[in-house]
């Protein structure tokens, strides 16, 4: 089954590192998504803001972001937990994405 | 013939062929004998005329172990006793009550020991007699001065000088001089002294007392005057000490108070070597005082003039494996037995005690006033329910802890749950912790990263990632002592924290370096389980914070409200001693409820009459009396088939006893192996006993599977 995501954004709260009890590092924080997508052929604007978790080497460089930093992330999707339906974005990689003020830029150099 | 107990599970003596050299002399002695394809050590019970079975079938006895002296009558008589009444064999409660590897005479030599040494009347004839000067010379003639410690005539004269004397007989250790030092000793309060005076007035008959004191209010000084008099009048003391609570600071402050007195300390922890040595001082009349654990109380005492049972409610008088007896009951029987008084000391006496003491079986003594501090602690409860916890702490709380670091003195938290989390589990399936073997979690341990099930033992490494779905991001759920050190830690980064439970604390080498860490101040907060909760004086502690009480309010086990009222006003007696007045925070639900009304009011009366009250209506102990039949096999059904049987062969005697059905434990699988119970409840002791000596041998002749194994408890402490 498929289930992977590539998301460009901004970092918007970052929580404080913390371990599992494994002793891996881990760490939530949140992204703001803009962005112009086309739709059934029409472009429209798209906003979104989405929780995020990384573990490992992931939390260790989400953890040298700060708020208001533009990253490329990618991962998977997965329940917050079996209790809450809410989806958390899992971090396998991020990468910082430079001189970029927001979504808008980002879009346009590509 | 001889009729031996034997160590076998198996509820009947043994005969053998007797040697022709055995006299009424042997009884009581240990032989070793033929058994099976082996060889068993025994105790020579008797000497009967007709053996039990068929003679030509007898094997001859094997030697008779002469260098350990005979065991006495009356100790036979205990062993008896107690095997007959908590229905186990006899050879097994011989075993339980011998210290192991006693064998030989070799043990009987105590390096360690440093008696006082007096000169002989043999010793003073040869120095009246004209005789070179020798070293050997000498050291009688420095003890005809008057007594001295072996260690310093060793370093005057020699220890070859000394050994030589001692093999003449010039020399011999003086267990004439017990007097007390009482320099060191505090003056007795009225109530302090009218309890003395009061016991000691029954000397030498069977005379029951309860000590009943609030903490701090000078039990142990008691305890030493009673010693003291028993000491002088050339009898035994034996003082019988709660497991945790055989501490150095108290052997330290008999031993001050009778540095003359050939003291024994017994425990589960001496090495094999010291428990047979004491066993054998107190055997042969030398011992004057023996403090110790419940097993002391199976040490032979033939000068016995007084028994002492410190804690009295304390559960680990209570064995619980093997023959399962309460060393307290047992101490009780044998003080009548012997016709000495007995004293029970606690703060918050049994119920089974209590009630004697309301109905006169017991006398009661009070020590009302607390000799420390002035006041009793004030407890508050905090209401947690509209309140938001911080890691189980509220806010009150946290407040009262902060104002105690300002004022440089020291808070205790007491959480009767050891690790960081009492379950690992996985937020993502739900997948928790649990033990392989038990019907229990395992508990999370972060400083070793390991999950521990506290009920068998087991340890496995904190998984990586969750066995059942692989995501990493486990969670501990719940809180121990571990979690709230760490949140107490981050919220007074300026404090020194100790942790103090059975992981920190694992030999009485950390207990006492913790202890004297606590003494000496250098710890601002105290985390801790029960451990902290009894007997210890801390004289900056001024603060009490209980969080967590509520799972111990509504137990299935009726006992467990006076556990939990006892374990409070204990742990609350740590607050404010040494002039400080102390506070107590309890944080709860149920504020209203009557335990915590009580112990606000500091009201043990009110509230032992009101549970008293309550048993009475449920005919629970101490207004009956239980028994259970425990079985356990690889699956419970097995078990419970066996109660079924069980229960059916008690029908036809069980006139006068309630037979309950046979029910899973409520812990059904431990260590692999799954348990079920059958309870049996009397009106009277004497009744349950009746039921019991007819039913228990129709047990052994049930037929099971091999894998069945059942005990019975008499007086469980835990249903």
């Amino acid at each position: 089954m498929r289930n992977a995501l590539v998301l460009d954004g901004v970092i918007a709260e970052c929580g404080v590192l913390r371990r599992t009890p494994a002793g891996m590092p881990a760490l939530e924080f949140r992204v703001e998504h803009v962005s112009r997508q086309i739709e059934a052929g029409i472009e429209r604007q798209v906003r979104c803001e989405i929780s995020a978790l990384a573990l490992g080497d992931a939390a260790l460089s989400a953890q040298a972001r700060r708020p208001g930093d533009s990253v490329m992330l990618t991962g998977f999707l997965a329940a917050r937990s079996a209790r809450h339906s809410g989806l958390v974005m899992h971090v396998n990689t991020i990468e910082i994405l430079e001189g970029t003020e927001n979504g808008f830029q980002t879009e346009e150099k590509r | 013939m001889v009729r031996l107990a034997l160590p076998v599970p198996l509820p009947r003596s043994f005969d053998y062929l007797a040697p022709v050299d055995i006299s009424a002399a042997d009884i009581g002695r240990l032989a070793r004998v033929p058994f099976g394809k082996g060889e068993k050590i025994g105790v020579i019970l008797a000497l009967p005329e007709l053996a039990a079975v068929d003679p030509a079938k007898l094997k001859p006895l094997g030697p008779i172990l002469r260098e350990v002296p005979a065991l006495p009558a009356d100790w036979l008589a205990m062993v008896q006793f107690a095997a007959r009444y908590y229905h186990h064999p006899l050879g097994e409660a011989v075993a339980v009550a011998l210290p192991p590897g006693l064998r030989g005479a070799e043990l009987m030599d105590d390096r360690s020991a440093d008696p006082w040494l007096i000169l002989t009347d043999a010793g003073r004839d040869a120095i009246a007699q004209a005789g070179r000067a020798s070293r050997l010379r000498a050291v009688a003639e420095h003890l005809a001065q008057g007594e001295a410690q072996r260690s310093a005539l060793v370093a005057q004269f020699g220890s070859p000088a000394l050994r030589e004397a001692r093999q003449r007989g010039w020399v011999t250790e003086a267990h004439t001089r017990r007097e007390a030092d009482l320099s060191a000793a505090p003056t007795l309060n009225d109530e302090q002294h009218s309890a003395v005076e009061a016991v000691w007035a029954q000397a030498g008959r069977f005379s029951p007392f309860l000590l009943h004191g609030i903490t701090g209010s000078g039990k142990t000084e008691v305890y030493l005057r009673l010693i003291e008099r028993a000491l002088a009048a050339g009898q035994q003391a034996l003082l019988l000490v709660p497991e945790i609570g055989l501490t150095p600071q108290l052997e330290a402050r008999v031993a001050a108070r009778f540095p003359r007195a050939k003291r024994v300390a017994l425990h589960s922890g001496a090495t094999d070597g010291a428990r047979c040595r004491g066993f054998l001082a107190a055997l042969d009349g030398s011992a004057d005082i023996i403090i110790g654990t419940r097993l002391s109380v199976f040490s032979p005492l033939p000068r016995l003039g007084l028994i002492l049972i410190d804690e009295e409610h304390d559960a680990s008088y209570k064995q619980q494996d093997g023959l399962r007896y309460s060393a307290r009951d047992l101490a009780v029987w044998r003080a009548q037995q012997a016709a000495v008084p007995v004293v029970l000391g606690s703060a918050t006496p049994s119920l089974e005690t209590w009630q004697a003491a309301q109905n006169g079986r017991y006398r009661l003594l009070r020590l009302e006033r607390r000799a420390a501090a002035a006041a009793p602690p004030v407890v508050r409860l905090v209401d947690t329910r509209r309140i938001k916890l911080k890691d189980g702490l509220s806010p009150p709380l946290e407040n009262a802890i902060a104002a105690r670091l300002e004022r440089g003195e020291q808070s205790l938290v007491f959480l009767n749950r050891r690790g960081y989390a009492p379950v690992l589990a996985c937020p993502a399936c739900n997948w928790v912790s649990d033990c392989d073997h038990c019907s229990a979690h395992r508990v999370f341990h972060l400083s070793e990263r390991i999950l521990r099930c506290h009920h068998c033992g087991t340890e496995a490494p904190v998984p990586r990632a969750c066995p059942q779905c692989g995501n990493q991001d486990l969670h501990g759920f719940g809180r121990g002592t571990q979690r709230v050190e760490e949140y107490l830690a981050a919220r007074f980064p300026q404090a020194r924290i100790l942790r103090a439970d059975r992981d920190s604390i694992k030999t009485p080498a950390h207990w006492a370096a913790l202890r004297h860490a606590i003494e000496a101040g250098e710890a601002n907060i105290l985390v801790g389980t029960q451990m902290l909760a009894k007997g210890h004086d801390f004289p900056k502690l001024t603060l009490v914070g209980v969080i967590g009480a509520d799972a111990s309010l509504f137990a299935a086990d009726y006992r467990a409200p006076e556990r939990l009222f006892q374990q409070l006003m204990q742990v609350g007696g740590r607050a404010g001693r040494a002039g400080l007045a102390g506070e107590v925070f309890i944080q709860t639900e149920f504020p209203e409820h009557p335990l915590f009304d009580a112990l606000r009011r500091q009201d043990f009366d009110g509230f032992a009459n009101s549970q008293l009250e309550e048993r009475a209506q449920a005919h629970f102990p101490p207004c009956g009396a239980q028994a259970v039949l425990r079985a356990e096999a690889p699956e419970v059904a097995q078990a419970l088939e066996f109660l079924s049987h069980a229960r059916a062969a008690a029908d036809p005697f069980a006139d006068a006893v309630r037979l309950y059905d046979a029910v899973p434990m409520r812990l059904v699988r431990r260590a692999r192996l799954e348990r079920a119970q059958l309870v049996i409840e009397a009106d009277t002791r004497g009744a349950l006993q009746n039921l019991l000596a007819q039913w228990v041998p129709l047990l052994h002749t049930l037929k099971a599977p091999r894998t069945v194994r059942w005990h019975v408890d008499v007086d469980p402490i835990d249903i």
